[in-house]
């Protein structure tokens, strides 16, 4: 035993003067990957663009990275890589790649609800600030639309809020489908209980099922039901009328002044070299003429909101303090301490 | 043998309680909408129940294996594995995974050194290949195209 | 037959050759990350998404679900060699196929599994073609609490898996229903047992779960053994079951079929369910149910057949309804809007060779599968031929790799180690594996949809009684519940020594005596081993 252990200890030596000289071999040269190096930014982009989908993929989030990566990588003149990466709602992924270099190379799409909804509902004590940020460029908005069931007797928004108590399944904790409910319930004055699902999907297949009275979903979301007549629209939450839905009141019509979308954009770490803004958004803005980007979006009633970095700025900032005014006049709790 | 069947035992019991304290100041709810704290304190008082009956009586089975000398060659490889983790990031992929496998090959395996690197370089470059260049990883690498 | 016309058209779809083709490719390249712990189809399909932007929709869906399902017979490979559950579903396959690998039955286990998967496979289809439309419905009569009844089910289902000791297999699940609840809480966002970490925000993954507490958990244990010398390398056996394993299986594949049908219609755990359903209707259904956990071939067919047939029908909901049933089906739900077709009730109608095609395709990937997978299986069990020094660091390094694919985060693979030093010590102190990470995955359902079932009936239990499907899964857990112990204490009474611990042989010490002690002392001192198949010729 003790002439094993004598072995084994030199073993061990021998693998460790190994690591050593690996180790000084090595360590002058860059590590690619994971976060990008110092390159030089005057002839920004010289090598391929990472774009962070801060979600699963298969959802909003991740298909319209997609398709705006797709688009951007020929006016860039470099491959623009997707890569999801999921958690707390966005604020994993945000976090992570705000964190980085800010070379350029190391993009993230960011939405309204984690800047503007989550610190009304989501305790953190570390969440991604707008000054955390270079705002590169506005892309999407999507609106919500509030539906019942077909075989719901509920026929409009005035025969639902005149329930006496409803049940609505909402999309889940802090998003927009909750607070847009839970606005027009508190205004409404009306008993409501909310049952959070895990996203749109399962909150459409409850509604298909009639396990909720009502619910609010993306129009992407709902649109393949609305055609084909097993969910109805009562109402959306937009400030005026939308295209696909032109016969369907919004919220505001009928005298509730809830206004709650998703916006999304394109950001990078704050303090991006001079020159790395103005090469992105010229790429952007040719890239959103790509007609099948334009496709995209049509396809799946997803609206452009393609806004300057200040336009961006400013609307996060006035939706967050709008909802906060909202939610303590109507002394909703949706805070929740951990 | 027995000690350490109730030592495995003293240990879900701890972490049963603490846990079952954390949940009740998560706030446990009504009936109408169970809180937040409400599942965990079912859960982790029933963990502390079956931890309670295996600490008083162990029982017949013989599942435990006794700790030996040989432990600390596992207390080395979970070691070697965090520091891949942690050293990958400044080193890259290819020298940590070399390194880890020549360690395992060669440390604990006492395979021979020519062995130990012929597999190390070999699975090295294969997984090199197979996740960086075939699926576009985004592993921390050194070497690029 | 009117209605099987445009169900015919689409094999005019699948076999135009380069669909053919990129079938092929899919299911074999499904087999590759299925054997790859970690990379799973998901990642694997949102990686291949841009190649596919330039397809027609038909191939590009037929690629994609061709390493969806091929993903499936791949996965049971890493469970039945390595002990390594890639996914969920697969976690009940690990019991039995390991320990039949571990005593040179390998290629029984995973012929039998490509078998049960291939007949489950094809019969799903055949009930997909001709029923997806009917059968959709099912899934939407399953609320909040029909899910939560099932879950309670599924839950008090893990005491069956136990091999050992019942308080033991117990505690591990009730382990794995608390480390469930780490995250933010599902309802209203709150942060539970996070610590402030937001890496724990959304929870722990239970793949890394699973990798951690199988996969590195076995491997550390064996560094244990690397030290005493070269340990006897398990035999190999022959590469395919025998007919007398396909004839003692074919019942529990027929069985394993149909539950994997009806749950896998399911969205969310219909898979992991119907395995955990189907084994227990095989042990519970067998005379000899003390075989279970120590190589019972049934214990495999069943499940894998199961398996194999929800992710067949778990395209239901999606092609007929617009719902993704799991992550990988929301991915393909993904890459079908990117190519312009909208998954849902108008794509038959709208793009029926995109509907018929994937469907018809899976008959043929079906077949490559098994075409291609059984020769194969010989080459798998060849793994077991390599020596155990260079063996555990491969798997130990393709694992962490693996790890970092699923989010690229270097805090997945640290927690996959110390997941790891976990399931090496449970497995010092007896406590096994296999109940917590299923009791992990049932957990989150359970607690989530009893929470909003309680919101829906505003706090009255009785509301779970007053639905006919979550009524009848409640009688289903009182008959578990109180029938099936009394039943099984009645059988105690009749027959000398408790049926909970057959190993009354006490193990040999591994440390004293490692020279005369086998690799895998238990199966050494099992009585119910492979010797036993003759006995039932079927």
């Amino acid at each position: 035993m003790f002439q094993a252990q004598l072995r084994r200890g030199r073993h061990f030596a021998g693998a460790a003067v190994c690591a050593a000289a690996l180790f000084t071999l090595t360590s002058c040269g860059g590590v690619q990957g994971g976060g990008g190096s110092g390159e030089d930014a005057e002839n920004y982009p010289t090598k391929t663009v990472e774009w962070t989908a801060p979600s699963d993929p298969g959802g909003s989030t991740d298909l319209i990275s997609r398709a705006a990566a797709k688009a951007l990588e020929d006016p860039l003149g470099q491959s623009v890589v997707v890569e999801n990466k999921p958690g707390a709602n966005g604020a994993v992924g945000g976090k992570e790649v705000l964190g980085r270099e800010p070379d350029g190379y190391s993009l993230v799409m960011l939405f309204q609800s984690l800047m503007s909804i989550g610190p009304h509902t989501v305790v953190d004590d570390d969440p991604i600030e707008m000054s955390d940020m270079d705002v590169i460029s506005g892309l999407t908005v999507e609106d919500y639309v509030l539906v019942v069931p077909a075989k719901s007797d509920i026929e409009t928004l005035d025969d639902l809020l005149a329930k006496k108590s409803v049940k609505y399944g909402t999309t889940g904790a802090g998003t927009g489908s909750e607070l847009a409910q839970a606005l027009l319930f508190g205004d409404a004055g009306v008993k409501a209980g909310g049952i959070p699902f895990d996203g749109g999907a399962p909150t459409v297949t409850a509604l298909l099922g009639s396990q909720v009275d009502v619910g609010a979903v993306h129009v992407a979301e709902a649109a393949p039901h609305l055609k084909s007549e097993k969910l109805r629209p009562l109402a959306v939450f937009a400030k005026e009328r939308i295209d696909f839905l032109p016969d369907v009141p919004t919220a505001v019509e009928s005298g509730h002044d809830v206004v709650v979308d998703q916006r999304r954009w394109v950001a990078g770490p704050a303090g991006l070299p001079d020159n790395v803004v103005p090469e992105l958004r010229a790429a952007l803005k040719k890239a959103f003429k790509d007609p099948e980007y334009g496709k995209f979006l049509e396809n799946n009633y997803i609206g452009r909101w393609e806004a300057s970095p200040d336009a961006v700025v400013k609307q996060v900032e006035t939706a967050k303090v709008r909802y906060g005014e909202l939610i303590d006049k109507f002394d909703l709790d949706l805070k929740t301490e951990g | 043998m027995r000690t350490q069947a109730r030592l495995g035992a003293l240990v879900p019991l701890g972490i049963g309680a603490l846990a079952a304290l954390a949940a009740v100041s998560m706030g446990l709810g009504s009936p109408a909408d169970p809180g937040p704290g409400l599942w965990p304190l079912i859960v982790s008082l029933t963990m502390v129940t079956l931890s309670a009956s295996l600490l008083l009586n162990p029982g017949t089975d013989t599942e435990q294996e006794p700790f030996s000398r040989q432990t600390t060659v596992v207390v080395l490889g979970a070691l070697s594995l965090v520091a891949y983790t942690l050293l990958i990031e400044r080193v890259g992929f290819e020298v940590m995974t070399v390194l880890l496998l020549v360690l395992w090959m060669r440390g604990f395996g006492r395979d021979s050194w020519r062995l130990s690197l012929a597999v190390a370089l070999a699975a090295c470059a294969a997984s090199y290949l197979l996740f960086i260049v075939a699926l576009g990883v985004s592993l921390p690498h050194l070497v690029a195209f | 037959m009117d209605f099987l016309a445009p169900a015919l058209d689409g094999f005019g779809v699948v076999f135009e050759p380069q669909n053919l083709l990129y079938c092929l490719i899919g299911v074999t390249l499904g087999m590759l990350v299925g054997v790859l712990p970690g990379l799973g189809p998901a990642a694997t399909i949102a990686i291949l998404l841009p190649v596919t932007y330039t397809l027609e929709p038909a191939s590009a869906i037929i690629l994609l679900a061709g390493i969806f399902y091929g993903a499936q017979y791949g996965g049971t490979v890493t469970s039945v060699l390595l002990r390594l559950p890639g996914e969920a579903s697969t976690v009940v396959t690990a019991i039995d196929g390991y320990e039949m690998a571990r005593t040179g039955r390998a290629g029984s286990a995973l012929g039998i599994a490509a078998i049960g998967s291939f007949i489950g496979g094809t019969v799903g289809i055949v009930a997909l073609t001709v029923a997806a439309p009917l059968v959709a419905g099912w899934a939407l009569a399953f609320g909040p609490p029909e899910y939560a009844a099932l879950a309670l089910l599924g839950i008090l289902m893990i005491s069956t898996l136990s091999t050992g000791s019942l308080r033991r297999s117990l505690l591990a699940g009730s382990i794995g229903l608390l480390l469930a609840t780490v995250g933010r809480d599902p309802l209203l966002g709150s942060a539970r047992y996070t610590f402030g970490s937001d890496q724990l925000a959304d929870g722990l993954d239970f793949v890394i779960l699973a990798m951690g507490l199988f996969g590195i958990g076995e491997i550390l244990h064996s560094l244990e053994r690397l030290r005493q010398g070269a340990p006897p390398k398990p035999r190999v056996g022959r590469a395919r079951p025998s007919r007398a394993e396909f004839l003692q299986s074919r019942w529990a594949i027929a069985r394993g079929t149909v539950v994997g049908f009806f749950l896998g219609i399911l969205p969310g755990g219909g898979a992991t369910m119907s395995s955990m359903v189907a084994y227990t209707v095989e042990k519970r259904s067998s005379r000899t149910p003390e075989r279970f956990g120590k190589g019972a071939i049934e214990g495999v067919a069943g499940p894998e057949a199961a398996n194999n047939t929800a992710a067949t029908s778990s395209f239901i909901p999606l092609l007929t309804l617009g719902i993704p049933a799991n992550a990988t089906m929301a991915v393909m739900f993904g890459a079908l809007l990117l190519a312009g077709v909208t998954p849902g009730p108008q794509m038959i109608d709208e793009h029926p060779e995109v509907f018929w095609g994937v469907i018809d395709s899976m008959y043929i990937g079906n077949l490559f599968l098994i075409i291609l997978s059984m020769p194969l299986i010989g080459l798998f069990v060849r793994v077991l031929r390599v020596r155990a020094s260079v063996l555990a660091p491969l798997t130990v390094l393709i694992t962490m790799i693996g790890v970092y694919t699923i989010r690229s985060s270097m805090f997945d693979m640290l927690a996959v180690v110390v997941l790891g030093v976990v399931g090496y010590l449970m497995k010092k102190v007896g406590l096994p594996p296999g109940p917590l990470v299923l009791a992990f995955v049932l957990g989150n359902l359970l607690e989530t949809d009893f929470r909003r079932s309680m919101r829906m009936f505003d706090g009255d239990v009785t509301g779970f009684l007053g639905r006919p499907i979550s009524a009848t899964l409640l009688a289903f857990v009182v008959v578990f519940t109180v029938a099936v112990p009394l039943l099984s204490l009645r059988k105690k009474l009749r027959q000398p020594g408790p049926p909970d611990t057959p190993a009354t042989v006490p193990h040999p010490d591994t440390t004293t005596t490692p020279e005369r002690t086998p690799d895998h002392p238990r199966t050494a001192a099992e009585p119910g081993g492979h010797n036993e198949e003759p006995q039932h010729p079927g």
